[in-house]
């Protein structure tokens, strides 16, 4: 019985033509006969193919690579030779640094890239300044005069929920605490009429979904607009609750002229959940840029403001407060009563159906300020709005 | 035709020839000729100085085992095949290098057309010769010793049987012989075993 590896010394020896006549001829019968011994024949030959060609792969492979050294070597020679006679290189291309060859090869490798990334670049910077820039004029009120609507803070609102959640928790009041959407921003309104209108000012209910009012003793109503003058920055809202109770009789009247310079002005406003008394004196008959609709008052208001009643020493109510500016110290803006008055007699004559009984007697005159704060008090409310 | 091809194709036929014939000189010359080309045109398509030797090597190598064998079907000048079998190997290399699916290439206008010249099927076909010398080097290495620089001496560096019996320390010639068929055996086993299986 004869191993793999006789055979394949029999293979060898066949193949190189060193087998004697009889040997070649019996081995070429059982190579015809055998098929296993046939099959052993042919891996056989595949494999020393392979050696072969393997081994002319690595010689090649060492003889390219030594092309490309001498190549290089020839290359370099001729610069060495040229250069000797001279102190300097004749030619400068082929004085390339090695780093410099290196920074070429980065360059040409990658300059389109770097290209995008610099325009990239270029463009998000300039997109960023030109969309914060567009933003900002966007966003700051006309001309450094800010409306005093006050926008709720954050903070407010997730305190209350925190409060409603411990008290629906601890309490146990589940089913009477509704939950209650908070209102985006507020302002203050006061009464037209004693039968339920409103005057506020118009950007406070600008862009409102639902208005709701609430008195200083926490009843709430809701409210519908009746009109809006954005031009005057006045607005007339009506409360349109069924058990509504109409208000007692207002204790203030709408002056139809003019206030005078100098005289003494107060307002009561809700620039934070309490009511807030603010005074000062009236210290020009036009508004901002010379807008005669407009009073100009020294009194510090907050946001929140907006809307609130002006009045003078006697209570007649002269103007509604409207917004400040912000580069000027102490000049707050007032719509004058005149516009608001105005402003009624108009729509009486349009929707005579619905009566405005404006009141006629003043019950303020001559009461102490604090007095006459205590009567005006019911008369203000704070103005939700929801969007 | 113009004269200017007609007498380059004449050149590189004189060329094929020779190394054909086994001419280390005109291979040299050959090699020394188209490098400008390839380097250039891996230098402009993201590649290294590096990248342009390796790749114009293993395009050297194609053609040169083409013509070899006797086998290569030339269509158009030798610089156009070269051109075009770098090229299909370097966007081979930066494919999988970069993982961009559409890599583009700048090309020259003046090698222009790369694409009918066969060389995509000589690129194939060498790709698959270059698993099975992997498969093979592999083998080898698993072979361990000493039966590998048994075989290697033996077969790829031609060393006479009496040498290797010396080297390897082997009492007389017959027991080598013996050996080195033994070794044989291991070695087609090793190989047909990842061969086939790959």
């Amino acid at each position: 019985m004869q191993t793999e590896a006789d055979y394949y010394a029999l293979f060898e020896a066949y193949q190189r033509g060193e087998l004697a006549a009889g040997a070649r001829a019996s081995l070429e019968a059982r190579l015809g006969a055998e098929p296993r011994l046939h099959q052993l024949y042919t891996e056989y030959v595949e494999l020393m193919g392979t050696l072969a060609a393997y081994g002319e792969r690595r010689r090649t492979r060492h003889t390219i690579a030594g092309l490309h050294e001498a190549m290089l070597a020839a290359e370099a020679e001729p610069v060495v030779e040229t250069a000797s006679p001279l102190t300097h290189s004749v030619n400068p291309m082929l004085r390339i640094s090695r780093t410099e060859r290196r920074l070429r090869e980065f360059w040409s490798g990658h300059r389109a890239t770097m290209g995008v990334a610099a325009s990239v670049a270029v463009l998000a910077v300039f997109s960023t300044l030109l969309g914060l820039e567009a933003y900002r004029t966007a966003h700051t009120p006309q001309n450094g005069v800010r409306e005093l609507r006050r926008e709720v803070a954050q903070i407010v609102r997730s305190q209350k929920a925190l409060i409603r959640q411990v008290n629906t928790k601890v309490l146990g009041t589940t089913e009477s605490v509704a939950p209650v959407r908070d209102s985006k921003y507020s302002g203050t309104g006061f009464a037209l009429t004693a039968d339920g209108y409103l005057v506020t000012s118009a950007h406070v209910i600008k862009g409102a979904d639902s208005l709701l009012v609430e008195s200083r003793d926490h009843h709430r109503y809701h409210a519908e607009r009746v009109y809006a003058d954005t031009k005057h920055d006045l607005a007339i809202l009506r409360i349109k609750d069924r058990n509504f109770k109409p208000f007692s009789k207002l204790p203030y009247t709408f002056k139809s002229g003019q206030a005078d310079l100098g005289e003494r002005v107060y307002t009561l406003g809700y620039p934070r959940e309490d009511v807030v008394y603010g005074e000062g004196a009236l210290s020009a008959r036009s508004g901002y840029d010379g807008d005669t609709a407009f009073y100009q008052v020294s009194i510090p208001l907050n946001p929140g403001n907006s809307g609130g009643p002006l009045l003078d020493g006697q209570g007649n109510l002269i103007g509604v407060v409207s917004s400040r500016q912000d580069d000027v110290l102490g000049a707050a803006f007032a719509t004058k009563s005149s516009y608001l008055v105005r402003l009624v007699d108009s729509l009486k004559n349009k929707q005579s159906a619905q009566p405005y009984r404006m009141p006629r007697a003043n019950q303020l005159a001559g009461a102490a300020r604090s007095q006459q704060v205590k009567r005006l008090q019911e008369f203000v409310f704070v103005v939700k709005v929801y969007e | 035709m113009n004269m200017d091809s007609t007498t380059a194709l004449a050149a590189d036929a004189q060329l094929i020839k020779a190394i054909h014939g086994g001419d280390e000189r005109a291979l040299s010359q050959l090699y020394r000729l188209h490098w400008p080309m390839v380097s250039h045109f891996v230098l402009q398509n993201s590649g290294s100085e590096d990248d342009a030797r390796d790749v114009y090597q293993e395009g050297v190598m194609v053609f040169y085992e083409k013509v070899r064998e006797g086998s290569l079907e030339l269509s158009c000048q030798i610089k156009t095949y070269l051109y075009a079998v770098c090229r299909r190997l370097w966007l081979k290399r930066l494919t999988t290098k970069s993982r961009l699916h559409g890599v583009r290439l700048l090309d020259e206008e003046e090698y222009g057309p790369y694409l009918n010249t066969g060389a995509e099927d000589d690129v194939q076909e060498a790709e698959e010769r270059d698993r099975r010398f992997a498969t093979m080097s592999e083998a080898l290495t698993h072979l361990g010793e000493p039966c590998r620089s048994l075989l290697e001496g033996f077969y790829l560096l031609d060393k006479s049987m009496l040498d290797l019996t010396a080297e390897h320390g082997y009492t007389n010639a017959d027991t080598a012989k013996t050996q080195k068929y033994k070794c044989l055996t291991r070695l087609k086993k090793l190989f047909f075993a990842s061969y086939k299986e790959a």
